[in-house]
């Protein structure tokens, strides 16, 4: 990339509500000096794309005249952002008897993420669910608090506290299944269900 | 697997950050050679895909009072729908994820920094309204010319020049009116340069352009070009013009621009704008 090239993605950078800049080069090289732009396409978010386009055309005039430009208008992709609804599957959760730890598997949008720990059925469960969770990639500002299971009429529910790092409320979640690591594991994932369902995909691979 | 942190705590107990090997290489390379900016992003982006094996990378860097920038690979297109997953929180976003998450924060951190490095010497060497050259690049490059001009025998050609009426355009549409003016005339003056010329914005509505290995007749031309690109901008724009040429009329940059003012003025006085 020649710095007329920086220079010129950088101005382009600098018009307001520009995301994104892909630039194309003739006969497909790019980034080699003397090769001519053929187009360039903005991501631009809360502006006018036509005023952007002009402003652009502009400016791509001066540096390469015979470019075209094209904006692409990113505002309604964006305006519902945060409710990106992420749905985590729990796929097994068991307890090896011989090192005494508990393995959870969950599987989010094609991808397994396994998390191991030790500390007994309860804790071990919960702990295995995060450490799957941050495994396929999330990021998830809370540590256990407390794991306990509730005598009810209806049987022993496991109740999971998690507590975020930073300033905020605890969130606690509850379920009750066949074994403790797997009830632990549920309560896990339903505690983080309002956090999971603001989370942002950490995922890409389909593009 | 190569850390971020070289494991040392400062007494609050904060970890401190450690560059990966390749990445404290690349940018020691780099800046033995130029400046970090945009381009370097893109390099970085590809030594961390060559590193992992990826198919895909995307980085989202913040900026003060701009919209967060995105950065994808190989300078590669993005769709409207993939920014919209991706937010605008900072960070590197890898396919297939398998980079550590500290080597992804210390990739992000040198983007940043590449990003930033790159916006302050641009805004360093440009002018703010007009975006082309300000004083100090001018005041560099009229000296990088004269001292050219000594050496190699080359000759060049400086010229200065004002706008006519322009304060009382200002006064009488208002200053927003007077600096779009300002802009067009940057935008023509930048236009009508040749590729290796320099056109810069010296203050107020005064401009000068340095026309290497020129004479009077690249002038000529130069300034036929910029009343053309003038008139599809604006009719409102006329302006004045004073030369000066290197080893003719001097070879030291203070004295070729009092010459050129001088003229500029007299041909002000004489036309009494």
């Amino acid at each position: 990339m020649s710095p007329t090239e920086e220079d010129f993605e950088l101005e382009m950078r600098n018009l307001p509500g520009v995301l994104n800049v892909e630039i194309r080069y003739r006969e497909g090289h790019v980034g080699d000096m003397g090769n001519v732009v053929d187009a360039v396409t903005l991501i631009v978010q809360g502006q006018d794309a036509e005023v952007i386009r002009v402003m652009a055309k502009q400016i791509a005039s001066l540096y390469f005249p015979e470019a075209s430009v094209v904006v692409e208008d990113a505002s309604s992709a964006l305006a519902p952002r945060g409710v990106h609804v992420v749905r985590v599957a729990l796929k097994g959760a068991h307890f090896i008897a011989d090192d005494g730890t508990c393995e959870v598997e969950l599987h989010y949008e094609g991808r397994i993420g396994v998390g191991r720990a030790g500390s007994g059925q309860l804790f071990g469960g919960a702990e295995a669910t995060l450490v799957a969770l941050r495994n396929l990639g999330f990021n998830i500002p809370f540590y256990l608090l407390s794991v306990v299971n509730v005598a009810t009429a209806r049987g022993w529910p496991v109740v999971v506290t998690l507590r975020p790092f930073a300033d905020g409320d605890d969130v606690f979640g509850i379920a009750q299944a066949e074994g403790d690591v797997t009830s632990s594991a549920m309560a896990t994932l339903n505690a983080l269900n309002r956090f999971l369902s603001m989370a942002k995909s950490p995922d890409f691979s389909n593009e | 697997m190569t850390s971020i942190y070289d494991g040392a705590s400062d007494d609050a107990g904060t970890q401190r950050l450690a560059t990966p090997s390749w990445l404290f290489q690349f940018m020691h390379d780099e800046m033995s050679v130029r400046e970090l900016g945009i381009g370097s992003i893109y390099s970085v982006l590809e030594l961390l895909a060559q590193r992992y094996s990826l198919k895909d990378v995307v980085v989202t860097l913040e900026r003060e009072n701009f919209c967060p920038q995105i950065f994808r690979l190989g300078g590669k297109a993005l769709s409207v729908d993939l920014v919209a997953r991706l937010g605008h929180s900072p960070g590197v976003f890898c396919s297939p994820d398998v980079v550590p998450a500290s080597e992804l924060d210390a990739v992000r951190i040198t983007c940043q920094i590449a990003l930033s490095l790159h916006m302050a010497h641009f805004s360093a060497a440009h002018d703010s309204l007009t975006k082309i050259a300000n004083r100090r690049t001018f005041d560099a490059a009229l000296a990088a010319a004269c001292a050219r001009s000594a050496r190699y025998d080359w000759g060049f050609t400086l010229l200065i020049t004002d706008l006519n009426g322009f304060k009382a355009i200002n006064d009488s549409l208002g200053h927003g009116a007077g600096d779009d003016l300002l802009r067009q005339f940057a935008f023509a003056m930048q236009r009508s340069v040749r590729e290796g010329d320099l056109a810069a914005r010296l203050g107020g509505d005064e401009f000068a352009v340095i026309l290497n290995n020129a004479g009077g007749n690249e002038a000529t031309s130069f300034t036929d070009r910029l009343r053309c690109y003038l008139g599809e901008a604006s009719q409102l724009i006329d302006f004045t013009v004073g030369t000066a040429t290197s080893r003719r009329d001097s070879n030291e940059p203070n004295e070729l621009l009092a010459i050129a003012d001088h003229r500029l003025l007299e041909k002000k006085g004489r036309n009494g704008r």
